[in-house]
């Protein structure tokens, strides 16, 4: 019966490959290019047991910290006036985008544009430009400025 | 005006804590704003006391959370490496005390048969 002899074939083909080792011909690869280049291997993603810090940090540049007050002279009154701009100091590592976004949250308004200088003296200063339909001067009152 | 005291907080929830957070704060960008247009000596004392309410607020938030955290490791065998003991070093890599009494089964045993004897002398 036909399944009867694949079945024999099997077996015998099984008990050949006990006797004699599977590893009877020698494959060699075949190399197609003269340097030889890392195989890819297993690659596996962290899986950490434990934190390593049980708590994380909370973010250490939080609004507070970035802006920390305005700077006030004569040309800065004049830029409040003159360009609807309110200058403030900053902390030193702030970018425009962290002064951005720390101005608009803490005070309600929206800022077109900011520019920043670092003072001889270390401190940052940043020249906040609002948005045309913003008053500034309702902003420096609110802030404190005036 | 002294500030918040500690022992206030610590009933406090984390949220609680965190809003008082952000009032403090934004007492300090305000008083800081009128430091720039010209402190009196009732302003500068106020910071410093606000200064030290953040730092009281922030450290019974870290502290509750710590003290939680070590709730929630109490028993595990892997815990993060800021709630271990801390000793030093030297003394980390020590063999534990269970360790350092372990004996082997031949000490066992010649302890068992021959212990420590007491005499007295009879007066």
């Amino acid at each position: 019966m036909a399944p009867k002899s694949k079945t024999t074939e099997k077996a015998v083909a099984a008990k050949k490959a006990v006797v004699k080792g599977i590893h009877g011909k020698k494959v060699t690869k075949v190399r197609t290019s003269t340097t030889f280049h890392r195989p890819n291997t297993l690659r596996l993603p962290r899986r950490p047991k434990y934190q390593r810090k049980s708590i994380p940090h909370a973010p250490r540049l939080d609004q507070y910290k970035v802006i920390i007050g305005p700077h006030s002279n004569e040309s800065t009154m004049k830029k409040l006036e003159e360009s609807n701009t309110i200058v403030f100091t900053v902390d030193i590592k702030a970018n425009k985008r962290h002064i951005k976004d720390a101005f608009k949250s803490l005070y309600n308004v929206d800022v077109a544009k900011v520019t920043t200088l670092i003072t001889p003296t270390g401190s940052k200063k940043a020249y906040i430009r609002l948005t045309s339909e913003n008053d500034v001067l309702d902003v420096a009152n609110r802030v404190g400025f005036i | 005006m002294p500030g918040v005291k500690a022992y206030t907080l610590r009933e406090k929830s984390k949220a609680d804590l965190e809003a008082q957070l952000v009032e403090l704060k934004q007492e300090l960008a305000s008083l800081r704003a009128q430091k720039a247009r010209g402190a009196s000596a009732t302003n500068l004392v106020r910071m410093h006391n606000v200064r030290k309410s953040i730092a009281r607020v922030l450290t019974v938030i870290n502290h509750q959370q710590r003290a939680q955290l070590r709730l929630f490791y109490k028993g595990k065998k892997y815990i993060p490496l800021d709630l271990r003991v801390k000793k030093t070093r030297a003394q980390r890599r020590q063999l534990t005390k269970h360790q350092k009494s372990l004996k082997t089964e031949k000490e066992k045993k010649k302890l068992t048969a021959f212990p420590q004897r007491k005499y007295a002398l009879k007066a």
